[in-house]
């Protein structure tokens, strides 16, 4: 822009330029977008990011790998166990430990009722966004169950901290296994009412088809991951392509859409629910009887009843409290399929109880310039659906 | 692929570009110069065979503490969708001259992880084309995530007590 010999202000284009963000509710977060319009049309963007910047990187090279755990609760706020198991395995393939069934199939049912509870709370806030206010508290009634199942096992109704180091952090109950079961049987058929509100919707389809098209390609040279990612067509789901935590003995499918429009997204997130409903169901039945946390006392806290007979338990225990797990020199980087897709922690150790660097790899910040390249050449009204569907969590994408 | 096969490919192809290669806990990792990065990189996307089309991460490491030579380290990590393998690229970067050309021609998705070394570790991409701070404020000065960056200072108040405030303005080392 200049200014005319009148003192006006001359823009150089023909065209508006448009705040949107950080304060809007449908930024789901603090995301700051510069719109350059074309009368109705998106022109050009320019993201702002790092208002929830907190430093978690930095401050985790200050603090011992037990204490990472709850830091990495905050990243991806909505759904912290796939943030906590990224980070356990990183340090247990450092450790080179062995973790016992029975936590792994823990980690799978807490991880995938984190996923469930995750996609309810983007499908209650996208469709919200898009003008469906009824579904938005249906999803927030099943997600309630979640968090109250979270608050049984863990004590915590979000920041669990659930997972940890060797195992996970208590055995659950057969109160809390029934529970579970009970929710699984009752979510499908509340699935299915949201796909009756929305699946046929003349406005929903409106609103969705073809909108924030990303072609396969693209979708993969953009580094866009999950959910995202499948709906383009390209088959990429970490527990199959890279099987952790024994994601290899559950039979389940990876659903993939073909468009990679707004409205795919929306059907493969759906499908994923009804995925992680199955998975669950295999792990409760044959979820295995033993220990849930390895008896190496180098690496988790041993049983507190021997404490007060075997010395070696107190040494064990002491030396845990006050100086906590040394992992072994070296740096590793081991990926999981979040809600919204790869999470993976890189840890470099320098051979001492505190990590030397921790490097998040969050799929929400990989997505942002993919996501604003989308909302290139749409209309102005679709920019809050396409933000709806990627599914940013601004606590990963900032750190 | 296996890792080992990987490896094996990649040194064969490119023996006088990569420094060494070895398999780190299961996974294929190739150390390179900055100067060959780029080439290395472009045959691990072009290659039918490797087909790296996915680019997983791009981190950055200060090894300071550990007195290593060159001190700083940029980490990318692939995968390729379609024949479902990985690899790791480890690039050493002197501290007098941090520099690097930009991957974001090959892999778009870089964009954001090479601003983010820029922003995090002050490393200069080459080619880039909007380096700039991401998540710092653009008026912020250093760069957090270097390991000679002041953990602990504290704003001078008041004027009275700047000498006093001036003992707390020191680099600490980290509470261990």
């Amino acid at each position: 822009m200049s200014v005319t010999e009148q003192g006006l202000l001359e823009r150089e284009k023909d065209s508006m330029t448009l705040n949107m963000g950080p304060q809007h509710p449908s930024t789901h977060g603090v995301f700051r977008v510069v719109l350059e319009m074309d009368g109705e049309v998106v022109d050009a963007t320019e993201p702002h990011i790092g208002f929830l910047h907190t430093g978690i990187e930095k401050t985790a090279e200050a603090k011992r790998y037990v204490h990472v755990i709850p830091m990495t609760d905050r990243l991806d706020y909505l759904s912290p166990p796939s943030n906590n198991l990224a980070f356990c395995l990183t340090t247990e393939k450092l450790l080179q430990t062995e973790i016992p069934e029975r936590a792994n199939y823990l980690r799978v049912i807490m991880c995938e009722l984190a996923r469930m509870a995750s996609h309810l709370v983007w499908l209650a806030t996208h469709a919200l966004d898009i003008g469906a206010m009824t579904v938005f508290l249906y999803c927030w009634r099943e997600r309630e169950m979640i968090l109250d199942l979270n608050e049984e096992i863990s004590g915590v109704r979000m920041m669990t901290s659930y997972i940890r180091l060797g195992g996970v952090a208590k055995d659950a109950t057969p109160g809390w296994l029934r529970g579970v079961r009970k929710f699984i049987d009752y979510l499908p058929a509340k699935i299915d009412e949201y796909e009756r509100l929305l699946t046929n919707n003349p406005i929903w389809i409106d609103r969705t088809q073809g909108i924030g098209v990303m072609s396969r390609e693209d979708a993969i040279n953009w580094s866009m991951s999950g959910p995202v990612l499948r709906a383009s067509g390209a088959n990429f789901d970490l527990r199959k392509q890279r099987p952790y935590s024994g994601y290899e003995n559950f039979d389940f499918e990876v659903p993939l859409g073909k468009n990679g429009d707004i409205y795919d997204r929306y059907l493969v997130r759906v499908a994923e629910l009804r995925e992680s409903c199955k998975i669950v169901e295999q792990a409760l039945k044959n979820l295995p009887t033993g220990p849930y946390k390895v008896e190496d006392s180098k690496i988790s806290l041993p049983n507190r009843n021997t404490l007060k007979s075997s010395m070696e338990a107190l040494i064990h225990h002491f030396k845990l409290v006050s100086e906590g797990v040394s992992v072994p020199k070296g740096e590793t980087y081991v990926p999981v399929e979040g809600p919204r897709g790869e999470v993976g922690f890189y840890i470099i150790s320098d051979g001492s109880n505190v990590p030397s660097r921790v490097k998040l790899r969050a799929p929400s910040f990989m997505a942002i310039p993919g996501m604003c390249a989308m909302m290139e050449g749409c209309f102005i009204a679709d920019v809050v659906g396409i933000i709806g569907s990627i599914d940013i969590v601004m606590g990963e994408v900032d750190r | 692929m296996t890792s080992e096969e990987i490896i094996e490919k990649v040194k064969s192809d490119q023996g006088e570009d990569i420094q060494s290669a070895e398999v780190n806990l299961g996974d294929a990792v190739i150390f390179v110069a900055p100067a060959a990065l780029h080439k290395v990189a472009g045959y691990l996307k072009m290659d039918a065979d490797l087909n790296f089309d996915y680019l997983s991460h791009i981190t950055g490491a200060d090894y300071l503490n550990e007195d290593r030579d060159p001190r700083f380290e940029v980490v990318y990590e692939f995968h390729s969708i379609d024949k479902n393998h990985s690899i790791r690229m480890r690039v050493g970067l002197e501290e007098e001259d941090p520099t690097i050309p930009t991957v974001s021609d090959l892999w778009r998705g870089a964009l954001y992880p090479e601003r983010e070394l820029f922003d995090m570790f002050g490393f200069k991409i080459m080619g880039h084309p909007n380096l700039s701070r991401l998540i710092m404020p653009d008026e912020w000065g250093g760069h957090p995530l270097l390991k000679d960056y002041p953990l602990t200072t504290e704003d001078i108040a008041f004027s009275h007590n700047r000498d006093f405030k001036q003992d707390l303005v020191k680099t600490k080392p980290p509470t261990r």
